[in-house]
């Protein structure tokens, strides 16, 4: 479990992140929805230690953050990082050598359930491929969580069909998967747990089908409750 | 995946618990005998990627649908159908009787003579045909 207990965050003057708290499960996927700038991202930063966070504490399977504990998290941000010079047969040997997690067989799987070319330059990749690809590369890796920074953001409609059947495969069962989304679209029968974002804080957190269940309502319609009121 | 044809086809609308509508969604194919006694139903992997759910969601159907002895696992090998007939025609007159007490208790506001309503049905219907869904 991901355990994130009261974080905070400054940055130039503003309180990003004002005492968040959530947690994640192994074998469900929660999801982190907020409007653009609500502190989502940075979430995912503190969780992999990328961004200093100013106060609070998150730990992983009940341990406080360290080197090793990234061999069990794999983080996939809302652009692709590797050079764009790179052939995407080159990209993954990087990976294979800087990740002891990595498994090449199932790369070799999602190469093909993407239909991507492994002579292709990361650079010539377009947006919705690119996407793919991005995924391809946190999937790789044989870790128990899986974050996913905004994967369904700007690309077409057939990509994120794509992107969304990874969600009902075997290449999720069993992990943690934590993404987040300002748009709940197609991920509303995807995900075991909402929680919501605002001014900063956790505004709501619950499991979907317990949601539907006692208050006949669905994820948009919280939602609306909470960033419309 | 010739045992479940159709079964993509199904629309969740966001308000039900999806769980519950995978248990509909069940009864009617059992009903309406698309599903028959002891047929071999998908697993839980294969309907979640089928119908686009969470596989989590999946295995709380089908859990229910033990529950109510619907289905049968035993050990490892899938899901079957119970062989329970009598089960399985109650099924029928269940799904029947839901619809129509619906349909009486919305219509009952309108306050309207039997036998106008019974027409009105009986036209409605027939003009519908047989695969309205």
């Amino acid at each position: 479990m991901i355990e994130v207990k009261d974080i905070r965050k400054r940055y130039r003057r503003r309180d990003v992140l004002n005492g968040v708290s959530f947690t994640a499960a192994k074998g469900e996927i929660t999801c982190l929805i907020g409007v653009n700038g609500a502190g989502k991202s940075t979430i995912l930063k503190a969780i992999m230690g990328l961004t200093p966070i100013s106060g609070g504490s998150i730990h992983i399977d009940e341990q406080s953050l360290r080197p090793q504990l990234y061999e069990k998290i794999a983080f996939v941000p809302d652009h692709l990082t590797m050079p764009s010079g790179m052939k995407l047969s080159e990209a993954i040997k990087f990976m294979a050598d800087f990740y002891d997690s990595w498994n090449n067989a199932r790369a070799r799987e999602l190469m093909q359930f993407f239909r991507l070319n492994y002579s292709d330059k990361i650079g010539s990749l377009s947006k919705g491929t690119a996407a793919k690809f991005n995924l391809l590369l946190g999937l790789g890796q044989d870790s128990d969580y899986l974050l996913m920074d905004e994967p369904f953001s700007g690309i077409d409609l057939f990509s994120r069909e794509a992107i969304a059947n990874v969600f009902t495969s075997d290449l999720i069962e069993g992990r943690g998967v934590l993404l987040t989304t300002h748009e709940i679209g197609e991920l509303e029968h995807l995900i075991d747990k909402a929680v919501l974002l605002q001014d900063g804080k956790v505004s709501r957190a619950f499991n979907c089908e317990e949601m539907r269940y006692e208050e006949g309502k669905s994820v948009i319609d919280v939602m609306r409750e909470v960033y419309r009121a | 995946m010739n045992t479940s044809e159709g079964s993509t086809e199904v629309t969740f609308n966001n308000r039900d618990p999806v769980y519950l509508q995978v248990v509909r969604h069940f009864k009617e194919r059992i009903a309406t005998g698309q599903l028959s006694a002891g047929q071999v139903i998908p697993s839980r992997r294969e309907l979640g990627a089928l119908m686009k759910i969470n596989p989590n969601t999946v295995q709380k159907a089908y859990k229910e649908m033990e529950e109510q002895q619907l289905i049968i696992t035993e050990g490892n090998s899938p899901s079957r159908i119970t062989n329970d007939t009598e089960l399985l025609n109650q099924i029928r007159s269940e799904l029947l009787g839901e619809a129509v007490s619906a349909f009486v208790a919305s219509v009952r506001k309108i306050d309207v003579p039997i036998e106008e309503l019974l027409q009105l049905v009986r036209s409605k219907y027939q003009e519908g045909g047989p695969e309205h869904d």
